[in-house]
């Protein structure tokens, strides 16, 4: 079996430079949770692994003018415990509470989440209800990706071999309102047969003044349901209307995804899903 | 095929290490097959179990999915590592007075789940210790007791610990045949429940 | 009731379990051999099919590789099977699905052992493929074995069935649907062997029989048996799986033609396709009550797939038809299990062998009957249920130890709880909570089939006690109850006595540590050993201390005159003293459990001389918006006889529970499809509920100190209790195992909960 070479990239810099002359070559390696499953089943295949896992420059979880910044490099134990996070993007907190298993939320990055384009990836749907930005670095510069650009089709993203994403630009939010839920076959250790971010504000008088969806591991790509958000902006959630906007979003992923086998169950289960995820938003509303 | 050689460095259970690796070597073959200590087990090769958890800089990862060169310069903790000079850790003591092993194959990773949580969180409560363990797969305990032999190694439960050991090897109560003796008898358990919180729903 | 003993019944510290917290090299793949080389067998292209020809010259020219072996090469008989033989070690004629191993690579290292193996051209002429039983025994279905599809249909037949149901004031029928189940224990099959100074074959195994894996081994190479030594390696887990050989035979055939260490460790992925799975079920169950509710009729018809192979396929199918009327006196029964081979990878034996399948079927029309005739879960179950003098569908009056209505006793008063309190307290308008039974009793021992276990046990002129058993010890703590047994019989404490477990060098056969009976049988065998070594020791002291044996007593080491105890005299002093006069302190005990083969026809007969009862309690709350169901409580109550180690038995019905839930909820296995441990799961910590076990003790008096078994009876009635409990929060019932997502949330939308406030 064809051995690898290594390389450990020392600044983003140099990183950048390696993947420009060596990118179709070359694996990048920030957590490997990914990358060591298909290396070892001979899925990824290639002969340079930079590792990139060591950079301080994409670890920082910062508030700038930009907005919320998240390294690509941060991992899913630190989304976990920072305070930064779990004030301004709540959801994204609350995916990592229930993301894998510790061991590999201590080293899996966000960006490698995002990077392997996994439909099942659970970072994605609040990254998308913070309208993320992927900022992707290559020889010619950087460049900015919404959520729901990034991935070109399930398992693939539309990086190209010279491309790098350095961090993740989030709208910041303190909101009223956010949660992020799976559906597993298991309590922990699973893969998410189904996940939802969510995240809302109300106004005075109760009705729903600003709303962000997102729904995970049911369509090939990233997608924000605004269908469903226009639904319920400016009016009380009820339990009528969320029966409602479940229908609506149960209709927009059939239209995404078609008529699969799977969709006898996940046809239902998504407003099941909706429901139970919005359903506190009822009583909160009422108040 | 000449395979290119990486040079790793690494402190491993406060020793001092020095290996030339191939880069396709995951870091669970370095400590197996490269220093040869066995403690580290593979259950799956892929994340899925935490038979193979180690102490990476204080947290604990899977080896399997670590490739080894990613250990350069690291402090790795692994279970040979829990003992000092022939003295069991205590996590490793009330392992063995809670009857947290069985077929013995996942208890080094559950220990170095364990040994890991302790660090980062010295008071754990019952929630953060399923989230610590939960992605160490037992197929045999069914966790209770590797739950209670974690709860009691807790560090400010693990002092006080060794005057429960007494009475709860002579008064374990059991069920017997017969309908008349149960309003005395109780049921063993010994974990999470309060038997007297039991003995009053009793009809 | 105080403990008598100052052993038994006491939770002492496991032995071997140092080692484990230690992190000690004590598994196969942890053993350091010089030099070894790699094993990787060549598995089947196809599920059935004609092996033409096999071109191993490609393989032989890769670097590394060493040899590649196939059926030629076997000097012995190459045909293996735990029970009947039909499963050759590598394909000669045909391969008959797709784990078959064709040939046999071995290299200098794993990288080029596997492309070796990719490099051996196999010719196949491929054959009709059936995958389902019933087709499998569609008339003029291809053979897939020469004797046919049917492996084995066991009959039991008992009363007037017809006229019963004609009398029976409610009758319930269903099918019912389980799937296969990988076992999944945490260590992959793994072996290493060399070859001794002395020329033995070593082999170290990681196995559930050390002395069946012997046997099977000498066979293939034609050898004697001094020529070939299997040990018993910490084996991490098995549940089943590692009683057919995994490595074993594969190393003993490199072993003989090369004469150079080898090992093969299988990864996980070979783990699941290679080795057996739990048989699936269709069993189809008509039940009839009188209006008092009880049970006077049983028909049942089951099907089970035991794959390629016929591995435990017997076993299943028998223990299948005489637990299929559950723990509970049925007048009149016709049963029928059948096992069909088809083109699957084997099934095999698996924690209850066709009794938690079963269970699934009985348990459930239980609650059905209970339904039907406006009675109570827990009071049908009462009022069937067996009891002393009870005579079972075999025709088998049970006279001992029949704690079925004291676990019934024990999980009451927390049904009384649940039904009356914790079931109207749901967390949210969208989940139901359900409670749910589930009985069940289990045979200990082979099914009417000799088994018998053999044990030596011997002192030597300090007085220092060694025990010898072939009772491989795969986690349940069989070491330390075994040690127990003897230290309990001879006053000393279990750390007193020196285990030799697992050496066929050494020991002797114990039989499988299978069906639940290493306890009993080999605990009896051990028991048996030990008395004779005791008398033997009690003659001596007589002679010295002038007293009657029935005043003497033994402990700490000393005999002593119960009346008097300083008049005594320690077991160095005894010990020299038999061995100065040619005396004897090495004794063999043995002992088989007193049963009756089942008729052929009938099924009469005693299947097992002792049964263990339980009765299990589950509390859940389904989601009735997504189909999940969290498992909250079980409350489980077993007789087990005696509790030699309450621990041990404790850490059984948890580990039991846990299974339990991944069988009800979430385990599928999926030939073809369910490749690693991504695609199949076990329960995680976070998946179990509050465990509340209750140990019973209604002894059984031919088991040492009274005890029976709880390895396999720990499992069996969880799946149905959780099932019974979600028909119970839902109102609608699944019949198909597992309760996954997608069947809970259907029942959900059938019965009308779904997105309902």
């Amino acid at each position: 079996m064809a051995d690898m070479k290594y390389v450990r990239a020392e600044t983003l810099e140099e990183a950048v430079a390696f993947l420009s002359t060596h990118g179709l070559q070359t694996i990048i390696l920030a957590g490997g949770t990914d990358v060591m499953v298909d290396v070892r089943s001979g899925e990824l295949n290639k002969k340079i692994l930079l590792d990139v896992s060591r950079l301080a420059a994409l670890k920082k979880i910062e508030i700038t003018d930009e907005g919320l910044c998240i390294g690509s490099g941060v991992t899913l134990t630190e989304i976990n415990t920072s305070p930064l996070i779990k004030k301004h993007a709540p959801a994204l907190q609350r995916c990592s509470c229930t993301f894998a298993s510790r061991q590999i939320r201590n080293i899996a990055t966000v960006g490698g989440n995002v990077a392997h384009a996994s439909p099942c990836g659970d970072t994605i749907p609040p990254l998308v209800i913070h309208e993320a930005q992927a900022v992707v670095a290559n020889q010619d510069g950087q460049r900015e990706i919404s959520m729901d650009a990034i991935a070109s089709g399930a398992y693939h993203s539309c990086l190209a071999p010279g491309d790098l994403i350095v961090k993740f630009i989030l709208k910041p939010r303190k909101v009223g309102f956010a949660d992020f839920q799976k559906i597993g076959r298991r309590k922990a250790l699973a893969v998410s047969r189904m996940s939802m971010a969510v995240m809302a504000d109300k106004d005075e008088t109760g009705n729903l003044s600003f709303i962000r969806f997102s729904l995970g591991a049911c369509t090939p790509t990233p997608h924000r349901m605004d269908a469903v958000e226009s639904f319920l902006m400016g009016q009380k959630p009820t339990h009528e209307r969320l029966l409602q906007a479940g229908e609506i979003l149960a209709e927009k992923m059939v239209e995404i995804t078609g008529r699969r086998a799977s969709i006898i169950y996940k046809e239902p289960a998504v407003q099941g899903l909706f429901m139970r995820i919005l359903y506190p938003m009822v009583e909160w509303c009422a108040q | 095929m000449e395979k290119e050689k990486i040079h790793i460095q690494f402190t491993l259970n406060g020793r001092d290490v020095s290996l030339d690796i191939p880069v396709k070597m995951t870091a669970l073959q370095v400590i197996r097959d490269g220093v040869g200590l066995k403690g580290t087990k593979e259950g799956c090769g892929i994340g899925e179990c935490g038979a193979c958890t180690i102490e990476v800089n204080g947290k604990a990862i899977n080896a399997c999915l670590m490739f080894g060169v990613q250990l350069d310069g690291c402090d790795v903790i692994t279970v040979e590592g829990l003992e000092k000079e022939g003295t069991l850790h205590p996590i490793q003591e009330k392992f063995l007075d809670h009857h947290g092993v069985q077929c013995g194959f996942c208890t080094p990773g559950v220990l170095m789940s364990t040994h890991a949580l302790f660090k980062e969180n010295p008071a754990p409560d019952d929630e953060d210790i399923s989230n610590a363990v939960a992605g160490n797969l037992c197929r045999c305990t069914g966790y209770q007791q590797i739950f209670s032999s974690i709860k009691a190694a807790i560090p400010v439960n693990a002092v006080d610990d060794d005057s429960d050991m007494a009475s709860r090897h002579d008064d374990k109560a059991m069920c017997q045949d017969s309908a008349t003796e149960r309003d005395t008898s109780m049921a063993l358990n010994g974990t999470k429940k309060d038997k007297t919180e039991e003995a009053q729903h009793h009809g | 009731m105080k403990n008598q003993y100052h052993t038994v019944g006491k939770s002492v510290r496991r032995k071997g379990a140092l080692d484990k917290v230690k992190g000690a090299p004590v598994f196969c793949a942890d053993l350091e051999l010089d030099d070894p080389l790699c094993l990787k067998a060549v598995r089947s292209r196809y599920p059935h099919a004609l092996l033409k020809h096999i071109d191993v010259s490609k393989a032989l020219n890769i670097k590394g590789v060493v040899a590649v072996f196939t059926a030629a090469d076997i000097p012995g008989k190459n045909l293996m099977g735990i029970i009947n033989k039909d499963q050759p070690l590598l394909a000669a004629d045909k391969v008959r699905s797709l784990a078959d191993p064709v040939a046999l690579v071995a290299a200098e290292t794993d990288e080029a052992a596997a492309l070796g193996a990719a490099a051996v051209i196999v010719t196949y002429e491929e054959l009709p493929v059936m995958f389902d039983p019933q087709e499998a025994l569609a008339p003029g279905a291809p053979k897939i074995h020469k004797k046919g599809n049917l492996l084995i249909k066991r009959k039991i037949q008992k009363g007037d069935v017809d006229k019963a149901f004609d009398n029976a004031h409610v009758i319930i029928e269903k099918t019912y649907q389980t799937s296969a189940i990988e076992h999944t224990f945490l260590e992959p099959d793994a072996g290493v062997g060399y070859v001794d100074d002395d020329g033995t074959l070593v082999i170290h195994a990681s196995t559930q029989n050390p002395h069946y894996d012997h046997k099977e081994v000498v066979t293939f190479l034609g050898v004697a048996d001094e020529t070939v030594r299997i040990i018993q390696a910490a084996t991490g887990g098995a549940f089943g799986s590692k009683l057919d050989l995994n490595v074993q035979g594969f190393i003993g055939l490199a072993l003989y033609h090369l004469k150079r260490p080898v090992r093969y460790v299988f990864t996980r992925e070979e783990s699941f396709l290679a080795t057996s799975k739990r048989h699936p079920f269709v069993i189809h169950m008509k039940s009839g009550a009188d209006i008092h509710g009880r049970v006077v009729v049983l028909k049942m018809r089951a099907v089970c797939n035991t794959g390629a192979y016929g591995s435990y396929g017997i076993a299943v199918a028998s223990r299948a038809a005489v637990h299929g009327t559950g723990p509970y006196e049925i007048d009149n029964v016709d049963m029928a299990c059948s096992a069909v081979y088809t083109n699957t990878p084997f099934c095999g034996a698996m924690r209850g062998f066709g009794a938690p399948q079963m269970a699934l079927a009985h348990e459930s029309q239980m609650d059905l009957l209970a339904t039907a005739l406006d009675m109570d879960p827990l009071t049908i179950r009462r009022v069937n249920g067996l009891k002393k003098g009870s005579i079972t569908g075999t025709g088998q009056t049970i006279t001992d130890s029949v704690g079925f209505n004291a676990c019934l006793d024990g999980v009451s008063p927390y049904y009384k709880e649940a039904m009356d309190t914790w079931v109207a307290g749901s967390p949210s308008p969208f989940i139901k909570r359900g409670v749910g039974l589930g009985g069940m009793w289990y045979g200990i021992g082979n099914t009417g089939v000799q088994n018998p276990s053999t044990a030596k046990i011997e002192m030597d002129r300090k007085g220092r006690v060694t025990l010898f058993t072939g009772c491989a010890d795969i986690g349940q703590g069989s070491t330390t109850v075994l040690a127990q047994i003897a230290g309990e019989t001879l006053g000393l404490s279990a750390d007193a006595i020196e285990m030799v477990v697992g050496d066929t060098r050494y020991t002797t056969n114990a039989g499988a540590t299978s069906a639940s009976r290493q306890t009993y049988i080999s605990g009896n065998a051990v028991k048996d050993a030990t008395d004779k070594l005791v008398n033997v020791l009690l003659t001596e002291a007589v002679n010295r201390l002038r007293v009657q044996k029935s005043y003497l007593k033994l402990s700490g080491g000393w005999v002593f005159d119960d009346r008097n105890p300083d008049k005594k005299v320690d077991f160095a002093w005894l010990a020299q003293r038999v061995l100065d006069r040619g005396g004897v302190l090495s004794w063999q005990g043995f002992f088989d459990p007193d049963t009756v083969p089942l008729d052929p026809e009938t099924g009469e007969g005693a299947p097992y001389a002792t049964y263990a009862f339980a009765c299990q309690m589950a509390c859940v709350e389904v989601d009735t918006l997504t189909g999940e169901v969290a498992v909250k409580k079980v409350v489980a109550a077993h007789d087990v006889g005696k509790a030699i180690h309450p621990e041990n038995v404790i850490g059984q019905i948890c580990g039991g529970v846990a299974m339990g839930v991944g069988f009800a909820l979430m385990e599928e296995f999926v030939p073809g499809k369910t490749e690693s441990m991504k695609d199949y799961h076990i329960p995680t910590m976070k998946d179990m509920p509050e465990i509340i076990p209750l140990i019973v003790e209604d002894a059984e008096p031919s088991g040492p100190f009274g005890a029976k078994g709880v390895g396999e009876p720990a499992l069996i009635p969880t799946a149905p209790a959780i099932v019974n409990a979600i028909a119970h929060a839902l109102g609608e019932r699944i019949y198909h195992l597992p309760a996954s997502l997608e069947r809970v949330l259907e029942a959900s939308i059938k019965a009308g909960h779904f997105n309902k406030l």
